[in-house]
């Protein structure tokens, strides 16, 4: 299979007062279309970082970072917001919708910064609330919304713009039990009917039980990647 | 256009907050207007009133005239050439004498300017028929501030003493034929006007006059011996009152303008502060720093904006009252010295609107801009995180 994401040598180093924190050491990975992949470990153990890197909001510190044919280290600001905005999602654990917008505002964002003609978009935010079974909340302001919901609302705005690569840094901390299952059905359900490339950053079991491939981390290093039975299903 | 939207939706989410700003941007900026207004409209009533009472279409003067040395009258006069005469006769130049003198009110001696003016004239307003002879007495025509400083009416008798072109002393007294009310202090303050023929008579200086004042027809330059002096140059000295007024204003509303924009400055400082999470999905979402940046600052201009809404819904209705009803000016600005009227209207002028839109936006925009370039340097990571320092 063609890897979408490559990763060699990557090492991330950040400065801690005089010294240095090393956050991710000697990482070789790489990623194809359709996978559903989790790096899992303990807090610190730079699952965070590694996502962040593949998501360009930041650069290693040494090696190579391809992502859909584009090196990480050399693009500019421009082309890496180029980057996120048309082919990575990014779904955060506080969701991070904007308070003042409403939901249907929310979602229509990415889509604006696209300059998607107006009918387009609008089918295309109504298409991705009804994928996520938001259509009634609409015209609700964040604040009006439960976890799930939020949460929800957050993966129609990564998913509307089809981005080849979802990246989602513990998308069911704060949700119940039931919510991140519906969570992650509707996350499966996408990997599955648009082959997008899900990277989940987790530590949660209810998440593992879905992932296809597990990368355990443990001080920035990798130490174990296995390819997994998912235990649960989309839809089941 | 993006932008522009995001900045309203954040703004007027904002709620009581944005409404503090706008309210202070837009007292600022009507203050700014309404002291533009009540300047430009003194100003207006200043240059006319000078004009239509003082100085005409321009002025003639005596070659060594200086109307601030008083020493200079007794040599400043010169008679009438046939051509100057000839324009007199057509009404495009009257002529005035002055002369130095000492008046003499309920006993008390002060010196006041004594000058002739042609009772038909008619390039200036000072009502100069009121000194068609009258029962052998010489009539004379006060102002109103004059009137008050020298305690007489209509009606009274004045003793004045001169001396004539030989140095010779001579006395008489005058019966004042008219107070006028005028905005002008220069033809008011210290001033007795009397009929022209008198004065020169009085002077021992026939056909002679200081200096001629210019009607609309008149188009010559200098007629020698007289030096022409332009409405502009005559103007001069109350442009730069006015000039050093708005200075003075412009240093008031200044304060204003800072305190709204300060608190524009403190908002979008705790703004980019508070809103780190936001402006870090804003970059993980595919916006640049820079169209962050520009989030931020057209935030603070879409504050002037609404500013200047509601400045236009409670200041237009403000403005146009003041404009038609003016403002009373207090008793004591009358001794000022220059010309300012009892009551001044204010002119509010699209220029003057246009401006101070100009200034509030721009200055809204750049206070705006300052502290959101932060934004510009700031790592997504960080923001996201809420880490910014």
């Amino acid at each position: 299979m063609e890897s979408i994401i490559q990763i060699e040598k990557l090492t991330k180093r950040f400065p801690v007062g005089t010294g240095e924190f090393t956050a991710l050491k000697d990482i070789n990975l790489a990623f194809g279309k359709g996978e559903f992949t989790g790096f899992v470990g303990p807090s610190g153990s730079g699952k965070t970082t590694l996502l962040n890197i593949i998501g360009s909001l930041d650069t290693p510190t040494e090696g190579e970072v391809t992502v859909l044919g584009h090196s990480i280290a050399h693009l500019t600001h421009r082309q890496s917001a180029k980057l996120r905005n048309q082919h990575l999602g990014f779904i955060f654990q506080t969701y991070n919708l904007f308070p003042v917008y409403t939901v249907y505002e929310n979602v229509e964002f990415a889509l604006l910064l696209q300059q998607m003609p107006a009918a387009e978009r609008r089918k295309a935010v109504l298409d991705a609330l009804e994928w996520v079974g938001l259509t009634d909340k609409a015209h609700s302001r964040p604040a009006q919304l439960s976890g799930g919901e939020g949460q929800r609302v957050a993966i129609a705005r990564a998913m509307v713009k089809r981005p080849a690569i979802m990246l989602a840094d513990e998308p069911t901390a704060n949700l119940d039990s039931k919510n991140s299952h519906h969570i992650l059905q509707t996350m499966a359900q996408l990997n599955k009917e648009l082959k997008t490339t899900f990277l989940f950053a987790t530590h949660d079991e209810k998440v593992m039980a879905y992932l296809r491939r597990i990368i355990s981390l443990e001080d920035g290093r990798v130490v174990k990647d296995e390819a997994m039975t998912p235990q649960r299903q989309p839809g089941v | 256009m993006l932008a522009i939207k995001l900045a309203f939706k954040n703004i007027i989410g904002a709620g009581f907050r944005t409404f503090l700003n706008i309210a202070v941007l837009s007292f600022a900026f009507v203050v700014i207007i309404w002291h533009n207004g009540v300047i430009d409209g003194w100003n207006k009533q200043a240059r006319r009133d000078t004009i239509e009472w003082e100085i005409g279409r321009g002025q003639l003067w005596h070659p060594t005239f200086d109307p601030l040395d008083f020493l200079s009258y007794q040599d400043a006069h010169a008679p009438l050439s046939e051509t100057v005469q000839a324009l007199v006769e057509e009404g495009q130049l009257t002529p005035i004498l002055i002369a130095q003198a000492s008046a003499f009110p309920q006993g008390r001696m002060q010196g006041v300017i004594l000058k002739g003016i042609d009772p038909g004239q008619k390039i200036l307003k000072i009502p100069s028929g009121l000194l068609e002879a009258r029962n052998g007495q010489i009539p004379a025509l006060i102002g109103s501030r004059m009137a008050d400083d020298i305690r007489m009416k209509e009606g009274d008798q004045l003793l004045i003493r001169w001396r004539d072109k030989n140095g010779t002393f001579d006395a008489l007294e005058v019966i004042i034929a008219g107070v006028f009310d005028c905005n002008v202090p220069t033809i008011d303050g210290g001033q007795i006007w009397l009929p022209l023929e008198s004065l020169r008579q009085m002077l021992n200086m026939p056909g002679e006059a200081t200096l001629l004042v210019a009607g609309e027809n008149y188009t010559g330059g200098d007629a020698e011996p007289w030096v022409f002096r332009s409405q502009d140059y005559l103007l001069a000295d109350l442009d730069l009152i006015i000039q050093s007024k708005k200075g003075g204003g412009a240093i008031i509303y200044g304060l204003l303008l800072v305190i709204a924009l300060l608190a524009i400055f403190d908002t979008q400082v705790l703004s980019i502060f508070r809103r780190q999470k936001e402006i870090g999905t804003y970059i993980a979402l595919g916006m640049t720093r820079w169209q962050v940046v520009g989030i931020f600052t057209v935030e603070g201009s879409v504050y002037s904006i609404l500013a200047i809404l509601l400045g236009a819904l409670y200041g237009a209705p403000l403005l146009w009252y003041t404009a038609k009803v003016g403002w009373a000016l207090p008793a004591a600005s009358t001794d000022m010295g220059i010309s300012i009227a009892e009551r001044i209207y204010p002119v509010y002028g699209a220029g003057l609107i246009a401006a101070t839109i100009v200034l509030v936006v721009l200055a809204s925009t750049i206070v705006s801009f300052l502290p959101a370039r932060k934004i510009a340097r700031l790592n997504p990571t960080d923001a996201l995180k809420g880490k910014i320092q």
